[in-house]
């Protein structure tokens, strides 16, 4: 994951590079540091240095992983031929390199030979049986299937091994979400928020998936965790501000008529408290929207 | 609703909100995302829905309510003013060769044909978007899928539809209805596939702003003021 400010230097980086400023080795190596996909960007410039031989022996023996990096960008964005071009130079250098097999494995992939790199992988993995790169590329391949249903199953064999792995847990409760099989996405939120509990983001994501199963008990959840993201980020998070008016309009729905009474004061607190907070952040920074998001709490406060 | 002379319902959809869309959709190449259709009947011929603006909405977690419920709720209220409502949904799938209306687009298509009846689901057809750059095809790079209701069986007619169309039966199936012939979908300004790709050409996608961005920073607006001028 990536924090604000590193995307902020990122992003400056990147329009640096992309309006002729240089710094395009530090861009390239912060891409790498941060694991980020920005393929189209590190093909045009990173290929405009491997084609450059001064600009590439200048390189010493950083050139190699300028040439791994390259490839799999290029293989990103379809880019085969250059791809091919860069393994073949790594292989020269590096004959029976299992970093370059892994590569030459990513290129039949992206071929969409997938008969063959299921091989390739297996192969790979009988060196290496606890390469979690490997792992993942098998869950890749079956989410580029459209099967997403294989791809759980790899994924959940993964974590039995690497339950450690949270970008692993993401990527499952992604899965799920995108399936629609929002209790299965929550318990993945769940082991997330255990082991990291301090992180923001996934108490803002299980909020959400909460207030979309839906029901009372479960919005009343929703509210606490959004709740608390409003604690974790010092009450910065529209979206965990939103989500208390939405869960104070859905709660007070489903209580209507029922006489349990959101016996919780301090919730009622709590939503003119965000209410306040969201229109002071609208003011702020989008002044324009204002109306726009105090008739929309006003009708929240009516539904 | 009525339907047109001849008993069908067509969609036209303007130069800016079908452009809008693609756009989006190139901005997040690696992920589905999704947008609604801003409009209106057409004062002049009630088998015609004009689709005058469109809004690009998520390229994460499409399936995930809040965020949903607060962009209409907020949209819906930008556009009142202007006379128009939400009339149908975008859908752009993750992967290109998946031509599925996927569960989510289903139920949101349903959402807002509950407040607009007839309205329509647009998928990207991703094999059209690839060949514009080769082709000189005038069509939209969409398929339309509507909802039919149980008795009247709306026939596609019409040629070269680019856009396919999903039309919900009875059993509230949306349905993709093959190209045979005819689009339900028309393009407003014939040359928008033209602007389009001069567009793709000059990276214009960059510029587009979502209602996910807009959530993570206030600062951005998902109105897109100024993006076509």
């Amino acid at each position: 994951m990536v924090t604000k400010t590193e995307e902020r230097e990122l992003n400056q980086l990147e329009n640096q590079v992309e309006n002729g400023g240089g710094g395009v080795w530090e861009y390239l190596y912060l891409v790498r540091k941060l694991k980020v996909r920005r393929s189209e960007i590190v093909l045009k410039h990173g290929l405009s240095i491997l084609n450059d031989s001064g600009k590439r022996s200048a390189l010493g023996p950083d050139e190699w992983i300028l040439y791994e990096q390259v490839a799999m960008a290029a293989m990103d964005c379809q880019s085969l031929a250059v791809a091919q071009n860069c393994i073949k130079v790594l292989q020269k250098k590096f004959p029976e390199s299992k970093r370059v097999g892994k590569l030459e494995a990513l290129l039949i992939e992206a071929k969409g030979m997938w008969e063959e790199a299921e091989k390739a992988y297996s192969i790979l993995l009988e060196d290496n049986p606890l390469d979690q790169v490997i792992h993942k590329r098998k869950v890749a391949m079956a989410k580029a299937q459209g099967k997403p249903s294989l791809a759980i199953e790899h994924l959940n064999k993964y974590l039995e091994v690497f339950m450690a792995d949270h970008d692993a847990w993401r990527e499952l409760a992604e899965i799920y979400v995108s399936l629609q099989m929002y209790k299965q996405a929550a318990f993945c939120y769940e082991e997330l928020i255990l082991s990291q509990p301090t992180l923001p983001l996934y108490h803002l994501a299980y909020a959400d998936v909460l207030y979309t199963i839906g029901g009372l008990e479960n919005l009343i959840a929703a509210r606490k965790y959004y709740a608390a993201t409003i604690d974790l980020t010092g009450g910065k998070c529209t979206r965990a501000l939103l989500g208390i008016c939405l869960c104070g309009s859905a709660i007070s729905q489903l209580s209507r008529g029922r006489n349990k009474e959101d016996k919780d004061m301090a919730a009622q607190e709590l939503e003119s408290l965000a209410a306040t907070a969201l229109e002071k952040e609208y003011k702020q920074k989008s002044p324009a929207k204002l109306n726009l998001l105090s008739s929309a709490l006003r009708s929240l406060k009516l539904s | 609703m009525g339907t047109g002379t001849n008993g069908e319902l067509k969609y036209e959809i303007s130069q800016n909100a079908y452009i809008k869309l693609v756009l989006h959709s190139l901005r997040h190449k690696t992920a589905a995302v999704n947008g609604v259709l801003v409009g209106r009947i057409s004062p002049n011929d009630e088998g015609v829905v004009e689709i005058s603006d469109s809004v690009p909405l998520f390229h994460s977690n499409l399936p995930l309510l809040p965020p949903l419920e607060i962009s209409l709720i907020m949209i819906e209220q930008h556009y009142v003013a202007q006379g128009l409502s939400v009339v149908g949904y975008f859908h752009a799938n993750q992967r290109f060769d998946d031509v599925e209306v996927s569960g989510v687009a289903k139920n949101i298509g349903d959402h807002i044909s509950r407040y607009f009846p007839h309205a329509p689901i647009l998928l990207l057809n991703n094999k059209k978007l690839e060949a514009l750059s080769q082709g000189k095809d005038r069509s939209p790079v969409m398929q339309v899928c509507i909802l039919m209701l149980r008795a009247v069986r709306l026939v596609a007619a019409g040629t070269g539809g680019s856009g396919s169309l999903c039309v919900r039966d009875a059993s509230k199936n949306w349905r993709v209805v093959g190209a045979d012939g005819g689009s339900k979908l028309l393009l407003k300004e014939p040359s928008a596939n033209v602007v389009l790709s001069d567009y793709i050409s000059s990276e214009k996608w960059k510029d587009v702003i979502d209602f996910d961005e807009h959530l993570d920073d206030l600062t951005k607006d998902w109105l897109n003021p100024g993006l076509f001028n």
